[in-house]
């Protein structure tokens, strides 16, 4: 019983590391615009659309986080095999890691827009200098958080993964979790905000995302204050979920039936959240419904005289 | 993503990339067998070497098979060439002095059956898939090979058995294979990932395929501190951080040569025809 209640308490603990890694690693890929969101702030140059916003294309979000976690991870398993102290070594990993994140940030971005020259896309230097850094933070909290649940998994739950491999499995799932949950309010509304909402993106509107802000000119740190507001939470939401159903069954139910407990079980969490995605999507369908041309009241013709 | 690529055309003739870099990154290879001979750890960094030799002309294969308009294909190309790749690497491994030769064969034979399938049960219908995976392939055998010597020394699996180094044994136990094959995936297809569009040019892709390369050498350098000698390890690192730095440094020059403008804190240009 008591090995149980230990499991929970870290089942808990590794969820809320996922949480933080989650809503990091959200608002990171947004200011970077990678992902969803990449598509078009790479096509608005092509259409006319010169912007100062940053584009930093490295494969996917679930390869890239694969890769950066994995890192982290490899790293922090080679100092703790030179007999580094565990939070020493994964901070110092997750540090070097992130290393790589950034060149690979200022790499994409340079080659990029250069490649972007015949459409009269200038590289914006000051962009480099201001976003990368910012970037580069976010990802140390994701790459820590993660790493130091990988290590929470292996060393108090006993779980058989060596840790670079068990970081390049979870990095994935964290990739696809902001990927999925947190991009497309970025990618596809706040970048459509001349666009009428639920208006889709019709061709002719392809590339001709919002360029200019409140004041002056819309840069990707106004990206990242808006999905630390919406994307950067729903994608942490996700992301310890999934961290702690997937921990909480294999505790509390490995036990039962050889096993084939935990696969039960979660087989049956799976079903339950198909219901409540389903039910949400209609609700909010209903509710918000589709766009529909709004009803213009008459206007009294005034009488001129 | 749905934006066309296009790529652009001269520069060096993608043949001799080809044969460049598979004979320079075997012998290279093959130069991390003075370990054993001279019975040191001193030329590991070998083995990061012809990586870099092997990146460079895989980030060349890509552009020429993603030139038909592969898009989101493109890091789905880094990731099929280095899994089939670390097979072949692994079975190669287990053949002692021959180990870089076999492991070049079994990946052309994996490589060019995932080109079959992919042009005749996919239905991809592109001219140089079978071509083009065949080489992806040998790029990513010969580039967890040359990690592997670089991480452990050596790659010889026998020794696993032998009682001799168990190196190869614990850079596949402790799962360190699983960051190669992360770091080398990513590495092979940024290079054109990262700058593809119609002002694509050969030397600063290829230019930055050698930076990722270097790249992904500084964080093996760092880990095989923990199954390396110091010294050794010293080595490679410095070797990773100079060679890093260097073309950096050049690629940082040809993107400033390539760029429209290269403007500091200025307000958006719009274009001269409008927007």
């Amino acid at each position: 019983m008591e090995e149980i209640v230990f499991g929970i308490g870290i089942t808990a603990l590794a969820g809320a590391l996922a949480t933080i890694a989650g809503a990091a690693e959200d608002t990171e890929s947004d200011i970077g615009s990678q992902g969803d969101p990449n598509s078009q702030v790479q096509l608005a140059p092509q259409m006319g659309y010169i912007h100062r916003i940053f584009n930093k294309a490295i494969a996917g979000e679930p390869p890239a986080y694969g890769l950066w976690v994995a890192l982290g991870a490899g790293l922090a398993w080679a100092f703790m095999a030179m007999q580094m102290n565990p939070i020493l070594a994964i901070v110092l990993g997750s540090a070097l890691a992130v290393f790589v994140q950034g060149v690979y940030a200022t790499t994409a971005y340079l080659g990029r827009t250069a490649s972007l020259a015949k459409f009269e896309q200038p590289v914006y230097i000051d962009i480099l200098k201001s976003m990368t850094t910012v970037t580069m933070a976010h990802a140390f909290i994701a790459i820590f958080a993660t790493v130091a649940m990988c290590h929470l998994i292996i060393s108090a739950l006993g779980h058989p993964f060596p840790l670079p491999l068990l970081g390049l499995v979870w990095g994935i799932a964290l990739g696809a979790a902001g990927s999925a949950t947190g991009n497309p309010f970025y990618g596809k509304e706040r970048q459509y905000q001349e666009q009428k909402f639920g208006a889709g993106v019709p061709i002719s509107a392809s590339g001709n995302i919002v360029r200019y802000a409140e004041a002056g000119e819309r840069n990707s740190l106004d990206n990242g204050f808006f999905s630390a507001k919406l994307g950067g939470p729903a994608s942490g939401i996700c992301f310890g979920l999934i961290v702690f159903f997937e921990l909480w069954r294999t505790v509390v139910f490995e036990p039962l039936a050889a096993g084939w407990g935990a696969i039960i079980i979660g087989v049956i969490v799976i079903l339950i959240f198909a219901v409540i995605d389903r039910y949400i999507e209609v609700w909010a369908r209903n509710t918000f419904g589709p766009y529909a041309v709004p009803e213009v009241p008459e206007v009294p013709e005034e009488a001129s005289s | 993503m749905a934006v066309k690529i296009e790529v652009g055309a001269g520069g060096v003739p993608h043949n001799q990339i080809l044969i460049y870099g598979l004979v320079g990154s075997l012998i290279l290879i093959y130069l991390t067998y003075l370990n054993s001979a001279t019975n040191t750890e001193y030329f590991a960094f070998f083995g990061g070497l012809a990586s870099v030799a092997a990146l460079v002309w895989g980030a060349d294969t890509i552009k020429h098979l993603c030139s038909y308009g592969l898009g989101t294909g493109v890091p789905s190309a880094g990731m099929i060439a280095l899994g089939s790749g670390v097979i072949a690497a692994l079975f190669g491994a287990m053949t002692g002095i021959f180990a870089p030769i076999v492991a070049i064969i079994v990946a052309a034979i994996i490589g060019a059956v995932s080109g079959l399938l992919a042009n005749h049960v996919v239905r991809m219908d592109i001219p140089v898939m079978i071509i083009s995976l065949t080489e992806l392939a040998v790029v990513g055998a010969i580039t967890v090979l040359g990690l592997i010597a670089m991480v452990g020394g050596t790659f010889d699996f026998q020794n696993l058995f032998g009682g001799g180094s168990v190196s190869l044994g614990l850079v596949i136990g402790s799962g360190v294979i699983a960051l190669i094959f992360m770091l080398a995936a990513i590495a092979i297809q940024h290079a054109f990932n990262a700058c593809l569009g119609p002002d694509e040019k050969q030397d600063r892709t290829l230019m930055l395929a050698a930076e990722c390369g270097f790249l992904s050498m500084i964080p093996i350098a760092v880990i095989s501190f923990a199954f390396i000698a110091f010294i050794p390890a010293l080595i490679s690192l410095v070797i990773s951080i100079v060679g890093w730095l260097y073309t950096y440094m050049r690629y940082i020059e040809l993107s400033k040569r390539d760029a429209y403008a290269w403007l500091d804190a200025k307000p958006i240009l719009e274009p001269k025809g409008g927007a």
